[in-house]
């Protein structure tokens, strides 16, 4: 099938990308822009290792044939978190909690947290468990990352 | 950089955020598959259609373009057709007229400058064999054990004899019985393995990859590869976890890209998917455990009998000292004057077991707490109170006749942890199989007691001495600081911060001016593998050793150069002598790196010459000093569907001295619920065909974020006195006990003891609509 072309914006940018509208999004993230933040591991949608926000949304780029994604998606990855200030306070908390171990799951896990404080910026725990029911973590128990987002709900950005 | 109390001017004992968080949180730490490697060839793995056989052709397919492709197979292995792992048995590829021992035994190597080409070829690749009969399972291996002993193929056995059993069961008034089973299980690092090799102009080869036993590869690929080990280098790339499962593998995936490198002079670069890597990579060993145990009325043992028979597959590898961790630990906890534990392994045509977390001590933890909870009710009594006062404490001889000393919390444990659970009244208040009217779910309490030897058996690490390095340099930012040496990995466990924290107490200098850059057998002594608890015991006492010796020389170029030949003393980043100025560290560092060459300070590990092992035997000090745990599992069964949820867990832990609570806690409550998932989820089998019935991670299941109890988790701190600062083994001992825990929470709640892992909803039901009740 022949490429077709997409202008998304990618962490704030705006991208011109053709690729065949088969490809994975996740593949046009590390290998065609060297985003290698977002991580594959079980390449089916079951991990969350590949999280990515599509238009605020967290997905699974793995299994996202990437032809899917109009003109005007817009992408965040881990690589572009870390220039929102929720952003940078989840990954403050995740440091001081102790919710790093490997860190092969922790972009996933921060861009699944930062979707959920976005809408819900003082998620229960049971909310939170539910936002991040799709990242498997196989090191920490998923305890201090619970322990995480709680602390950086404490951290939020008041709204008036 | 990182908090410390005001209190304390130690770094040990404080929860330092880890060194290598930041990179993590950012997306920036590149692993194997993000580091933009150019010129790299992708290596496909060509395997065996069949569990048993003998492989008759190789055959490429003569209408494929083979010219852009590589194809390397036994023929192409430079020297002898072996693998060193722990026996010389294993070929590296399985040879045409040879034997195939196990289904997916590699027989070729593709390479290509594209994954895609590579695959394609070896699709074109046809492997023929003659099929034979093949034994796959360790139940069908059982039934060979138990009826024709003299048929039983096992590749290793060891006994462990204390005292007379025969003597000690006609002492008892009652003789118990138990067997136990457990699966296979899989380590699930997310990172699935894969490694690089680029082979250089002189015939060595260069590998990286993603594992944790640096120097393994270098001293067992020697024979195949034609390399003496200062031919093979071997780096680490950051690991996306291990849990052992890239313990002894890794040697296997770089002998492997190691070929056809050689063969085309290219770098070849092979990383597993998650199918294959499921399928082609070590496993748990399943196990089956007998208890034959004579007791008294009033609880005390007269004799232990145990038979332990792991299942290790078509190969050794490294699973005689599975056994051996495991038999060890069969009746490590409690007193008895007569003890016969046996140990074998199997051998099945299946895929070689490996190395996972715990090391054979979960399946025996899993056996001799299951059981003692069937022998306090069949003696009527709380599992509690007979834990209380058999379980083994100071002063008590172990099995292998080692005397255990006034380091050994084990007591400690027990009492924290009953009390924090409130275990007595739960236990009370036990469904037993009765739900109270209102009630959906039936609910029980369950615990579990066990030691954890902490590094290498008997006198390994005498045998061993690891050794390390702490050397002065520049930094990247053009100031001294120093370099932590050692071959000790970063797998998450938090190596490289907690001995960090050591030396920066050691050296007396800020962590900030300390790095212990990745792992790399052209730079870094041999302080052993990343493996057996050991790390922070052995490898730790190695660098604050090898701190204080560069403290000293430090000390002594001040007090020559900067204090006219009077004493000084490095302390909190500035050298002092009373009644002067005190002189910056950074100072006296950039002085004496500029007339002094490889500044730095090493150290061999030692052990007290009164650790005694007979490795023939298996009598002596098993273990340099052992790790206690205490697990307390709360469940509730629903009685309509069998489903189980694991809703508390306490657990304690001695792991001597704690030097980073965070990240101690944070190891337990990772290890609790990978034993979570080996207790109540994760189900494997081998298949009718040799392969691994679950094969990716929709049909592998591992705990979510839903199905984690609230963890509470303590430590009780007693010291190894012999290796400051003093940590004990913690990386395992986690793993080791939920299992049982859980069990006997299950039969606290059903009334029914379920003998078998994984305890899925299925074998609930059946256990719950047998017609025989089981017993609780």
């Amino acid at each position: 099938m022949s490429n077709v072309q997409r202008t998304w914006t990618i962490n704030g940018k705006q991208t011109k990308l053709r690729f065949p509208p088969g490809r994975r999004l996740l593949d046009i993230l590390r290998d065609d822009l060297g985003l290698t933040g977002s991580k594959e591991s079980c390449g089916e949608g079951e991990c969350g290792a590949c999280t990515v926000l599509v238009n605020k949304e967290p997905v699974v780029s793995c299994i996202l044939p990437a032809g899917q994604l109009v003109n005007g998606t817009d992408i965040l990855t881990i690589e572009g978190i870390e220039k929102k200030r929720i952003g940078r306070v989840i990954q403050q908390a995740f440091l001081e909690c102790g919710a790093v171990q490997c860190g092969f799951c922790i972009p996933g896990m921060v861009v699944a947290a930062y979707a959920l404080l976005i809408k819900n910026p003082k998620p229960s725990v049971r909310a939170i468990r539910e936002a991040l029911a799709g990242n498997l973590c196989r090191c920490t128990g998923y305890t201090k990352i619970i322990q995480a987002v709680k602390l950086a709900a404490t951290r939020m950005p008041q709204r008036k | 950089m990182s908090k410390r109390s005001k209190k304390s001017d130690r770094w040990v004992g404080q929860s330092m955020i880890r060194v290598d968080g930041d990179g993590k949180v950012r997306g920036r730490t590149q692993y194997l598959n993000d580091i933009p490697y150019k010129g790299v060839w992708q290596g496909v793995v060509v395997r065996t259609p069949v569990a048993h056989g003998i492989l008759k052709a190789v055959t490429l397919d003569p209408a494929f373009d083979w010219s852009q492709v590589v194809v390397a197979t036994a023929e192409d292995i430079p020297g002898e057709n072996i693998v060193h792992m722990h026996d010389r048995t294993m070929p590296l590829l399985a040879a045409v007229g040879g034997e195939i021992k196990y289904r997916g035994e590699p027989v070729a190597v593709v390479a290509a400058p594209t994954l895609a080409l590579a695959q394609e070829a070896a699709r074109h690749i046809t492997v023929t064999a003659d099929e034979l009969p093949a034994l796959l399972t360790l139940p069908e291996a059982i039934k060979i054990y138990k009826s024709a002993p003299k048929k039983f193929d096992t590749m290793q056995s060891k006994r462990i004899v204390k005292g007379d059993v025969a003597k000690g069961f006609a002492l008892a008034d009652e003789i118990i019985t138990g067997e136990y089973w457990a699966g296979h299980q899989e380590q699930l690092y997310l990172e699935n393995q894969g490694v690089v090799v680029f082979p250089q102009q002189d015939g060595s080869i260069w590998a990286e990859g993603s594992l944790q036993c640096p120097y393994f590869p270098v001293h067992e690929l020697n024979d195949a590869l034609r390399l003496p080990p200062e031919k093979i280098r071997v780096r680490q790339t950051p690991v996306g976890g291990a849990f052992g499962g890239k313990e002894e593998y890794p040697t296997m995936l770089i002998g492997y890209a190691a070929l056809p490198a050689l063969k085309s002079g290219k770098p070849v670069k092979i990383t597993y998917e998650r199918n294959e890597d499921i399928l082609f990579t070590p496993k748990r060993h399943p196990v089956w455990v007998r208890y034959k145990t004579g007791v008294k009325k009033d609880g005390t043992f007269t004799a232990i009998e145990c038979d332990f028979v792991i299942d290790g597959g078509a190969y050794l590898t490294i699973s005689d000292v599975v056994m051996f961790r495991g038999i060890l630990h069969c009746a490590l906890a409690y007193r008895c004057e007569n003890v016969i534990v046996r140990g074998e392994v199997a051998r099945t045509h299946s895929f070689p077991s490996g190395a996972f977390r715990g090391f054979g001590a979960p399946q025996a933890v899993w056996g001799m707490e299951s059981h003692l909870d069937v022998v306090a009710a069949r003696l009527g009594k709380k599992p509690d109170e007979l834990r209380l006062q058999l379980h083994a404490r100071p002063g008590d001889i172990t099995p292998t006749g080692q005397v255990l000393s006034s380091e050994n919390g084990s007591t400690a444990c027990l009492q924290l942890a009953l009390k924090r659970s409130d275990f007595a009244r739960k236990l009370k208040e036990s469904s037993r199989g009765r739900l109270k009217r209102g009630q959906q779910k039936l609910r029980g309490i369950g615990m579990s007691f066990f030691g954890h030897g902490a590094a290498f058996t008997g006198d390994g690490e005498a045998n061993f001495k690891a050794k390390g390095r702490v050397e002065l340099a520049l930094l990247e930012d053009g100031q001294p600081g120093v370099n932590i040496r050692v071959s000790s990995v970063e797998m998450g466990q938090g190596v490289h911060t907690v001995l960090t924290q050591i030396v920066a107490d050691a050296m007396q200098i800020g962590p900030e001016r300390i790095r212990y850059p990745m792992a790399d057998t052209g730079l870094v002594p041999n302080s052993g593998p990343t493996v057996a608890s050991r790390t922070t015991m052995v490898v730790g006492n190695v660098v604050h050793r090898a701190a204080g010796d560069l403290k000293a020389q430090l000390e002594a170029f001040a007090a020559e150069k900067f204090f006219k030949g009077k004493a000084c003393e490095l302390r909190t980043g500035k050298f002092v002598v009373k009644g002067t100025r005190a002189i910056p560290f950074a100072k006296v560092a950039q002085a004496m790196l500029t007339e002094c060459q490889n500044i730095s300070g090493k150290f061999e590990f030692l052990l007290p010459p009164e650790i005694q092992w007979d490795q023939g035997t298996f009598v002596g000090d098993a273990y340099p000093g052992y790790s206690w745990g205490v697990n307390i599992a709360e469940v509730e069964v629903d009685a309509l569907t069998c489903e189980v949820a694991v809703k508390r867990v306490a657990a304690v832990f001695d792991i001597g001295t704690v030097i980073n609570p965070v990240s101690a806690s944070g190891q337990v409550e990772g290890g609790l619920t990978q034993a979570l998932g080996y207790t109540i989820m994760e189900k494997l089998g081998t298949g009718k065909d040799g392969l691994y019935d679950a094969t990716r991670l929709q049909t592998y299941i591992i705990p979510t974020i839903l199905d984690v109890p609230e963890f509470d988790v303590s430590f009780v701190e007693y010291p190894y006195s012999f290796a400051p600062p003093g940590a004990k083994g913690l990386g395992e001992i986690p793993m080791d006990g939920l299992a049982p825990a859980i069990a006997n929470a299950i039969a606290a709640a059903t009334g029914r003891r379920i003998n078998q892992i994984p305890i899925t909803p299925e074998v609930i039901y059946q256990a719950l609509h047998a017609d025989s009740k089981g017993t609780p």
